[in-house]
């Protein structure tokens, strides 16, 4: 079984599109979202909730006895998640990453740390096979540990049911579930924009797929929007042995198939449609 | 006054909003707190004149016989530290800099260091815009340490504008639980639907207030517009789909080198906002 996650650095540059096409294309596969904060695949892969089950996040201190406003806690904390600690103790949810250590040291066992819900993730039945899939709850903490467990549980069932691919949707960025999608995967597709803001972002995902030993596949997007900076990212690429997969013309028809819950691979009149199945079958063609 | 611009989608817009709203108003001071993709600098273009690493604490253990490291690996709610008899294994990538282990741990055998995980670059342009932008470096995943020391730089001397990262996690959170108003940014797409409505819970759950700018508008279908007319959500701007904004955008331009017009729409904005926070 081989995993492939879409990933970007820079938000809106067209992951999900990818993903949602390569998922359309594919056969005996399973979908992931592992864009928890912000998932979107859901859209046009329509699914049916088999299962949902419910995300506890780390635990959070909160005062559970009587306060002797000693200010051991405030001083110990270094998220400054606790103040008025000589007065009127609070406690600032979302700073406290729930390390404990203001639990450790009350002298009189006043605090607590508690685990909460922080989402939900699901099991689902789409049209194109089998899609996990979860909701970090807005503004939560721990979204790398979501993604993990929505991995792992992806793993389980590719496992059970003798599917040879997982195709992973991730999240912008270059944070903790960025890399909780990139861990232990086969290939990672980089989707990038000719554009300057996208070429800063996409520079430093790449020196973080680099470090996890994995060669990225380059695919350029809106490849007709400039071509200077399309032909840095050549350049660059080409200086590295860094493969580009792929170049995905500029198409007002992406927006239009999305609005329309069409995939742009079954839409005739889509050249990005087109070049997505080409990138598909080159991707296939890896083994 | 703070104001956040922020979007659960990715590339709807935020950066180019948060800078044409900065050349808009001329004095100001700015913040990109998208630390793992900033790019408000290629945009800005102020003379950075300024870095500032941010560093984090890690600990480190000296091993000695009849030391043993049990209790910080028992104490430990990261499990950045397993303890076999008087071996132990560090989880550099799992640790929190919390120093629980110091406290828990054998006196004088538990000690710390700094790490660099970032980096805070200022800058100005003129005629008055201080800029502030962070840096998160490439696999340290420590994105809110880079965040809370932005933060304490925040100056509400002039007008705050920060720039938020995309998404509606804690990184997000960060970036508006601070301000006065929140800008959203969105498209009218599916997406962009979906991804507004979990930002507009966050900022409900933080008692914010907040106006919305459809960029990209003409795209998709009228189901973003609906459902914002439904609620009552203020929409403050659109800004048309057109391929020169997005061919001026992949220069390094911006949205008032696009159309100078756009100065006066940022200007109008700002006062609808000022009206509503009441300043």
């Amino acid at each position: 079984m081989k995993q492939l996650t879409i990933i970007s650095g820079k938000g809106g540059t067209g992951k999900t599109t990818l993903a949602s096409n390569f998922i359309r294309l594919a056969k005996n596969h399973i979908a992931v979202d592992a864009d928890v904060d912000a998932a979107n695949l859901y859209i046009l892969l329509k699914p049916t909730i088999l299962k949902t089950e419910e995300f506890i996040g780390g635990p959070i201190a909160y005062l559970q006895g009587e306060c002797i406003n000693c200010g051991r806690c405030e001083e110990l904390c270094r998220f400054d998640a606790i103040s008025d600690s000589l007065t009127d103790i609070k406690f600032d949810s979302l700073k406290c990453e729930g390390c404990g250590v203001c639990e450790y040291v009350c002298p009189v066992d006043a605090i607590s740390l508690k685990a909460g819900k922080q989402g939900e993730y699901y099991i689902s039945d789409t049209q194109f096979g089998k899609f996990v899939h979860a909701r970090l709850d807005p503004g939560a903490e721990n979204s790398g540990k979501l993604v993990t467990i929505v991995r792992n549980l992806a793993e389980d069932i590719a496992y059970k049911g003798n599917n040879d691919l997982i195709i992973i949707d991730g999240a912008p960025g270059i944070g903790c579930s960025v890399i909780a999608s990139l861990n232990g995967v086969d290939y990672v597709v980089i989707i990038i924009e000719p554009t300057l803001s996208g070429i800063s972002d996409f520079k430093k995902i790449y020196d973080v797929v680099k470090f996890f030993g994995i060669e990225p596949l380059i695919v350029i997007n809106k490849k007709d929007l400039n071509e200077e900076n399309r032909q840095d990212i050549i350049k660059f690429c080409s200086s590295n042995s860094t493969q580009i997969i792929g170049e995905i013309p500029y198409d007002e028809r992406i927006p239009l198939n999305l609005a329309n819950n069409t995939f742009a691979v079954d839409d005739e009149a889509s050249t990005a449609g087109k070049e997505i199945k080409n990138i598909w079958e080159k991707i296939m063609s890896l083994g | 006054m703070i104001i956040s611009v922020a979007s659960g989608k990715g590339g709807t817009g935020k950066t180019t909003v948060s800078v044409a709203l900065a050349q808009s108003l001329g004095y100001c001071n700015y913040y990109d707190f998208d630390v793992e993709a900033p790019n408000s600098d290629i945009f800005l273009k102020p003379d950075i004149n300024h870095y500032q690493k941010v560093y984090v604490k890690y600990p480190y253990f000296i091993k000695k016989e009849g030391v043993s490291f049990k209790a910080c690996a028992d104490f430990c709610h990261f499990n950045a530290i397993a303890s076999i008899n008087e071996d132990y294994v560090f989880f550099e990538e799992l640790c929190h800099g919390c120093g629980g282990c110091i406290l828990v741990g054998p006196e004088g055998y538990v000690k710390e260091k700094e790490a660099e995980v970032g980096e805070i670059s200022k800058g100005f342009k003129s005629p008055g815009i201080y800029f502030h932008m962070g840096n998160l470096k490439p696999k340290s995943m420590r994105t809110s340490n880079v965040q809370a020391d932005l933060e304490k730089m925040l100056d509400e001397e002039q007008t705050v504008i920060i720039d938020s990262p995309p998404g509606n996690s804690c990184s997000m959170v960060n970036a508006v639980k601070n301000c006065d108003y929140c800008i959203l940014v969105t498209e009218p797409t599916p997406y962009g639907l979906s991804d507004l409505k979990i930002s507009i819970d966050v900022l409900k759950d933080l008692n914010k207030k907040f106006g919305i700018v459809i960029n990209r508008d003409g795209i998709g279908n009228k189901d973003l517009e609906n459902y914002l007319k439904e609620n009552g959500y203020k929409i403050l701007l659109k800004i048309p789909n057109d391929i020169n904004i997005a061919k001026t955008y992949s220069k390094g331009g911006s949205l008032l080198d696009w159309d100078s017009d756009m100065k006066e729409k940022f200007l109008r904005i700002m006062d609808e906002i000022e009206k509503e926070v009441g300043r």
